[in-house]
């Protein structure tokens, strides 16, 4: 390259980076308030949680905090390794008990959870709920069955057409109307249900990807050793197709995570939701920037980490690696 | 044995019709009933009533007292026209930010870098909400040499006026997908083995020109499926203009369904526009992917 115009962009873009430098902070030491984020830190925790049952979702969030430290920088062997997996699973179902209460806690009901609490469980509920849904799907459509396959086909399709908001939307308007009268579920439960219909259909293309990248000669190689056709899907197909598809299904999670915050739109009080509350708030009129800002860094943080762990869990289930 | 195979894929089959007929069915017991119940029949005779909402953006001529029908046809416009717009814009910073990745400018190289990786982990919608509320809503007036004008009420273009929900809906989609579409583009490069670079640069030719006439046509074959996503992606995530109040086919159905009650042939109507705008924006790009592909083995 023109060595001259090399350094000519190379100031310019130093120029420029002086300049908005320069600019942030100026900002920060003369325009900048983050009294809306300091004094506010609890709402941007757990929402409207009642003051006394506070300490559950907090918890909730510590111990998932807790765990991506101790999975990213804890020990590389030993005890502690080998129980991870386990208190894993275990989150989803202690986090769902603590906030929802019941079995010796005190029952909160759905209408008072929010913030980042809220978040943390309409990722982890709905895309546990698509991810066995989107399996389902992949393996319909690759099926020989033409009824499966069209079925499956239709279903990917038609909601990979539509946007998510639409879904969330209807999924809000319309699931009740599909429900026998008297039977009725609640805001959240409704909005885990639109996001595990909508994400199952584009897990299902990222798993599909996946068995396709499985030669044929290892079903071949499972049948020859008499295992079943379900035998062979389950214990050497779809682990090996999972394993392909990890990274991407990774995506799909941060995805995941960063569309929850459609549901402010909605009227759930997650991330994002309880925010815009507190900017209607006349104390904090104007005082955009800092929360947006301070958002910003939750949701990038959270999303960094999901990927982090991703990464992690595919060094983990490298067969090369695990080989040794 | 075969047979008896066949057989039971037969049987497995008209397992699963059976199944999903009668959950269909269950459904649609279910929403009959409940249609009942509520006095709602499915109706599309609301569509020719007045719609009698006003919407601050239209592109064709457009009263409160026109129908439902027409407010859903202004939407759609919109909706068109911050797509197409958006998608020119996108491609450009994407390639231009993809390119950069592979610059032999160290600082222009980790600024492209941290742009992607900010961008991308960061939520669309606070974007959005970014963009509207705090760089657009927060414009001093200041006239730019007589022919832009710039203010929080909207940019004014030589006579063509920008609204501030259509520019911050616009940027807010450009600066994300261009994010993506900049990772795709340096998949793409990196795919582009590097001979063909090395090649180029011993011909003489400038970084510039070998990257457009070497590397970039090359690239293009693994560029394209995943940019006609990324396209997808940008019509689908346009629906959240509605956050800021621009009045896309989104926004306009919303308050068609909640002023007539009608949400299940608002959500037909809605459904068919995005297949419609699908297949426009799959069509184009499986054209544009055949006259790419047909070049690439002509010149070979």
């Amino acid at each position: 390259m023109n060595r001259w115009l090399d350094r000519w962009l190379t100031l310019m873009l130093l120029a420029l980076l002086g300049w908005a430098g320069w600019s942030c902070l100026h900002w920060l030491w003369h325009g900048a308030d983050w009294t809306v984020v300091v004094t506010n830190l609890p709402l941007y925790a757990v929402g409207s949680y009642p003051d006394a049952e506070r300490w559950r979702p907090l918890l909730c969030i510590v111990a998932v905090v807790v765990l991506i430290v101790i999975t990213l920088l804890g020990p590389r062997h030993g005890g502690w390794r080998r129980s991870l997996p386990l208190l894993w699973s275990a989150m989803a179902p202690l986090g769902i008990w603590l906030l929802a209460g019941g079995l010796g806690l005190s029952p909160v009901g759905t209408q008072s959870w929010g913030g980042f609490s809220l978040t943390l469980l309409l990722t982890a509920g709905s895309g546990l709920l698509a991810l066995p849904l989107g399996v389902l799907l992949a393996l319909g459509r690759r099926s020989d069955l033409p009824v499966l396959r069209g079925g499956s086909t239709a279903y990917i399709e038609l909601m990979r057409a539509i946007p998510l908001i639409a879904v969330l939307f209807f999924g809000q308007l319309l699931i009740p109307l599909f429900l026998p009268p008297g039977v009725e579920i609640n805001r959240v439960l409704r909005a885990v249900v639109a996001f595990a219909l909508f994400a199952a259909a584009y897990i299902a293309e990222d798993v599909r990807g996946g068995l396709q990248a499985i030669p044929p000669t290892q079903r071949e190689a499972a049948a020859v050793l008499g295992l079943s056709p379900w035998q062979s899907l389950q214990l050497v197909v779809l682990p090996q197709a999972l394993r392909v598809a990890l990274p991407s299904l990774t995506n799909q999670a941060v995805g995941l995570l960063q569309n929850t915050s459609l549901m402010a739109i909605l009227g759930l009080v997650e991330l994002l939701g309880i925010s815009r509350s507190l900017l209607a708030n006349p104390a904090f009129i104007g005082r955009y920037l800092e929360v947006y800002i301070w958002l910003a860094a939750v949701y990038w943080l959270a999303c960094t980490a999901m990927a982090l762990l991703a990464r992690h869990l595919e060094i983990q289930l490298d067969p090369v690696r695990s080989a040794r | 044995m075969p047979q008896m195979f066949r057989r039971g894929r037969f049987w497995i089959q008209l397992g699963v019709v059976v199944a999903l007929m009668a959950f269909g069915g269950l459904l649609i017991n279910n929403i009959t009933v409940n249609l009942i119940r509520t006095g709602l029949g499915l109706d599309f005779g609301w569509l020719w009533r007045p719609a009698g909402f006003a919407l601050a953006e239209t592109a064709l001529p457009y009263a409160p007292t026109d129908s439902y029908a027409w407010a859903l046809v202004i939407g759609w416009m919109n909706s068109l026209k911050v797509i197409l717009v958006g998608l020119l814009l996108a491609t450009m910073l994407g390639v231009a930010a993809g390119a950069a990745r592979s610059s032999r400018n160290g600082l222009l190289r980790s600024l492209s870098g941290g742009y992607v990786a900010l961008i991308r982990q960061v939520p669309l919608l606070l974007q959005l909400l970014f963009w509207y509320f705090v760089a657009f809503l927060g414009l001093p007036d200041t006239p730019v040499g007589g022919l832009i004008h710039v203010s929080n009420q909207g940019i004014r273009l030589l006579g063509l006026n920008l609204s501030v929900e259509f520019c911050s809906v616009l940027t807010g989609l450009v600066v994300f997908t261009g994010a993506s579409i900049a990772e795709i583009v340096r998949g793409g490069i990196n795919a582009v083995s590097r001979g063909q670079w090395e090649a180029f640069r011993s011909l003489g030719l400038s970084e510039g020109l070998g990257l457009r006439r070497i590397v970039l046509p090359q690239a293009l074959p693994a560029i394209l499926p995943a940019l006609t996503s990324q396209y997808l992606n940008l019509a689908k995530n346009s629906t959240l203009a509605i956050a800021v109040g621009f009045a896309d086919l989104y926004a306009v159905s919303d308050t068609t369904i909640t002023q007539t009650g009608r949400a299940i042939e608002g959500f037909l109507l809605l459904l068919l526009s995005f297949l419609l705008l699908n297949l426009l924006i799959s069509g184009g790009m499986a054209l544009m992917n055949r006259a790419v592909l047909g070049r690439l083995q002509r010149s070979r």
